[in-house]
């Protein structure tokens, strides 16, 4: 019959034992994988624009509604960019990467990791525009310049420096020797200011 | 067994796949059972946690709540893992409050997996049934993210761990052009707003939970959303200890520049994690998904046909008085009084076949037995006890009247101690005529086992039958029948012991009343007092 003596010692060593088990289970240690190290790749970029523009004439211009009137009628795509990822001059991964978004007019967002072992490696990562054909353009800057009328044209021409700013490089490499010690991660990441890869192993100071 | 009607299954041709169901569907049943039995016999069917784990999830709720709130006037969205740290530090209250309230989470996991388990093996997933089961479903879902968020706001290895997961999964769906692992790489720090979603899910959610539990529970009649005052005190106490004695450790703050050797995960939030970090993220998709999708399926998986044991009530129009007492004691709101057809002025009892869950309960608040489910009303019952009777003319046994759910096993005991077994699908069914045609057709005496109340299949069962029995609700037991030949008890599952001694008492009583000693009977009023302890009185 339930609640006779050693039924209730064992109903109370069974509670005790149920809240042992919600003890380990709320903080069940896990191993995280291995003891190796990691390399992280993650940043986002604007891709260059691959474009050939002509420019429009006065009658042209005039035909157009007044909202699209740029002097400049611009056709082409963005870049794609070869990724190759080296430890110590072993290719690990090679792949292509362009801009984010259906018509990959976003910018270029990449997050990849790569498991490496402990201890000191040569880190090679490049990132080589893969379109060979260059920016075609019927004027130059200042030749646009020149002719520009009114404040509009200037803006436009200030907005395409702006973009073409932006853009990142057709080729950009980072070489770096790096001593990684266990479960520590090198982040190569695209610093926008000094347009270049950079590699961190700790957070930058802010 | 009524509820568990095989011939009426097997009427119908089982795809294999609701063929494979039925098959888990029992052994959810046995292993529910034997789950059952032994928490009985450590704590007694009053206490036994597993009989409400409905009400023990929602005052768990409560208790998330409310050391939620305590916890929200200290967290800072600027510093999150520091001021989680700093609550810790608090030995007075912050630690073992921010210890429950986790502790907490994990117990209600729990309670809502056996209250899944329990509706499934009971098979009371499906037909009327299926909205709570629906709803239920998602309500878990949104516990596992109320969850999730939570441990994300601490931003320790494991908030970390579980947010970069999910992101990873996330990152697969061509839904966002920039990774959101991107958030967590390094290379900039964690925006504000990133945490502030977080808490704002956090507290969003279990608001969700609240409005979900409305419609869980909207076709219940009068729910019961809290355990009895004994059980509540018992785990909140319980857990509260545990707080104290062994709050969980605060992992280190995330680094995303160094992966932790290991990482305390907690289990019932994230006992997916292991796995699917092995596995590509299609595979963690199509696992949830999956899992997501079978289980909201499983109304239909286990659905039965409208018949036999299953069909829903019926009202026959000629005897019902229009006395309203049956809409009433349905547990389930499936009972309308609308105008009669007839002629007569009376309204007359109208049920409604989608909400009726064929539980019966109708058929024993109806003095004049004009409702009930197809060959369970009264005056079906009746018919059947006759039979039963009529091989034991002149043995004067005790008729054990039973609820066949409560304790399948027990009924052979019972007979091997001499009762006349006459089983029921639920005591709640039971109308009084048939106690009181049993002592008239020679039982010596009548005692009706039910299942403990806050196990009955038909929700309220034994708290209608006491009030018919002792206190005069409609359809009661008249004032002509001996209350001393009669006698209401609990039959459990793992209380073997005690429902044989219950009916050995009862046979001792009896001896004392066919053959008088002075002074040797107990006072009447408290034979007529139930063996079970009223259904709401513990509420």
């Amino acid at each position: 019959m339930t609640g006779t003596v050693p039924w209730r010692v064992a109903g109370t060593m069974g509670a005790l034992a149920m809240l042992a088990v919600l003890r380990a289970t709320a903080a069940w240690d896990i191993a995280a994988g291995d003891d190796g190290a990691a390399l992280r790749l993650s940043w986002s970029a604007r891709p260059e624009r691959i474009e050939t523009c002509r420019r429009l004439t006065d009658e042209e211009l005039a035909q157009r509604p007044p909202h699209m009137r740029l002097r400049l009628e611009c056709n082409g795509s963005f870049a794609h960019y070869r990724l190759t990822v080296s430890v110590d001059s072993q290719v690990i991964s090679e792949t292509t990467v362009r801009g984010g978004g259906l018509r990959h007019d976003r910018p270029m967002h990449l997050f990849e990791e790569f498991r490496v072992p402990a201890g000191r490696h040569r880190f090679r990562v490049a990132l080589v525009r893969v379109d060979s054909a260059s920016a075609t353009r019927e004027d130059s800057s200042t030749a646009v310049a020149d002719t520009m009328r009114g404040s509009r044209e200037a803006r436009e021409i200030d907005e395409r420096r702006r973009r073409a700013g932006e853009a990142i490089p057709a080729r950009l490499v980072l070489d770096t020797l790096v001593v990684l010690a266990e479960r520590r991660v090198l982040l190569v990441t695209w610093d926008g200011q000094r347009r270049t890869l950079v590699g961190l192993t700790q957070e930058p100071a802010r | 067994m009524i509820n568990w009607p095989q011939e009426a299954v097997s009427r119908t041709r089982r795809s294999p796949p609701i063929g494979h169901v039925r098959h888990l569907e029992r052994l959810a049943g046995r292993i529910l059972r034997a789950a059952d039995a032994a928490a009985t016999r450590f704590l007694g069917w009053r206490y036994n946690p597993l009989h409400q784990s409905g009400p023990v999830a929602f005052g768990l709720l409560l208790v998330l709540i409310v050391t939620g709130v305590y916890l929200l006037v200290w967290y800072r969205v600027g510093a999150p893992w520091t001021s989680v740290q700093g609550i810790v530090a608090d030995p007075w209250l912050g630690r073992w409050i921010r210890a429950l309230h986790r502790y907490a989470s994990d117990a209600m996991v729990v309670a809502v997996a056996v209250h899944a388990l329990r509706m499934f093996a009971q098979a009371r997933s499906w037909g009327p049934r299926t909205l709570a089961w629906v709803s239920g479903v998602i309500l878990l879902l949104f516990v596992f993210v109320s969850g999730w968020t939570g441990f994300v706001m601490v931003w320790d290895t494991f908030g970390a761990r579980l947010a970069i997961a999910g992101a990873r999964l996330f990152d697969a769906l061509p839904v966002l052009s920039e990774p959101m692992r991107r958030i967590f790489a390094g290379d900039r720090p964690i925006p504000s707003a990133f945490y502030f979603i977080n808490l704002f899910l956090h507290v969003a959610v279990p608001l969700g939970v609240a409005g979900g539990l409305w419609i869980h529970v909207s076709r219940v009649a009068r729910p019961v959303l809290l355990p009895p005052r004994v059980l509540s005190a018992a785990l909140f106490g319980a857990l509260v200890a545990l707080s104290v004695v062994a709050p969980p450790p605060l992992p280190p703050v995330a680094n995303p520049f160094l992966a932790p050797a290991s990482v305390p995960i907690d289990f019932y939030y994230a006992f997916w994690l292991p796995l699917t970090e092995r596995l590509p993220e299609w595979a963690g998709w199509a696992g949830a998904t999956a899992t997501f999708v079978i289980a909201a399926a499983v109304p239909s998986l286990v659905r039965r046909p409208r018949e036999g044991s299953w069909a829903p009530s019926v009202v026959d129009e000629r005897t019902c008085t229009g006395c309203a007492q049956c809409p009433q004691d349905c547990p389930w709101d499936a009972i309308r009084m609308q105008p009669r057809s007839d002629g007569r002025e009376a309204l007359v009892a109208h049920v409604d076949p989608a909400q009726c869950v064929s539980c019966g309960i109708c058929a024993g608040s109806c003095a004049p037995m004009g409702v009930g489910p197809p060959l369970r009303t009264g005056r079906d019952q009746l018919a059947r006890l006759r039979t039963f009777l009529e091989p034991l003319q002149g043995d004067a046994p005790i008729v054990a009247i039973a609820c066949e759910n409560a304790a399948p096993r027990h009924l052979e005991a019972l007979r091997r101690s001499g009762a006349s077994v006459h089983p029921i699908s639920c005591t709640g069914n039971l109308h009084s005529s048939v106690i009181e045609l049993a002592l008239r057709g020679g039982a010596r005496g009548v005692i009706v086992f039910s299942c403990p109340p806050r196990d009955c299949r038909g929700r309220e069962g034994p708290k209608w039958l006491e009030q018919r029995m002792y206190h005069d609700r409609e359809a009661e037991l008249q004032p002509r029948v001996d209350r001393r030949r009669v006698r209401l008890a609990t039959m459990a599952a793992g209380d073997l012991a005690g429902t044989l001694a219950t009916l050995s008492g009862f046979a001792r009583d009896l001896d004392l009343l066919d053959r008088p000693q002075a002074g040797a009977l107990s006072p009447i009023d408290v034979l007529c007092e139930p063996a079970t302890v009223p259904a709401g009185g513990d509420r």
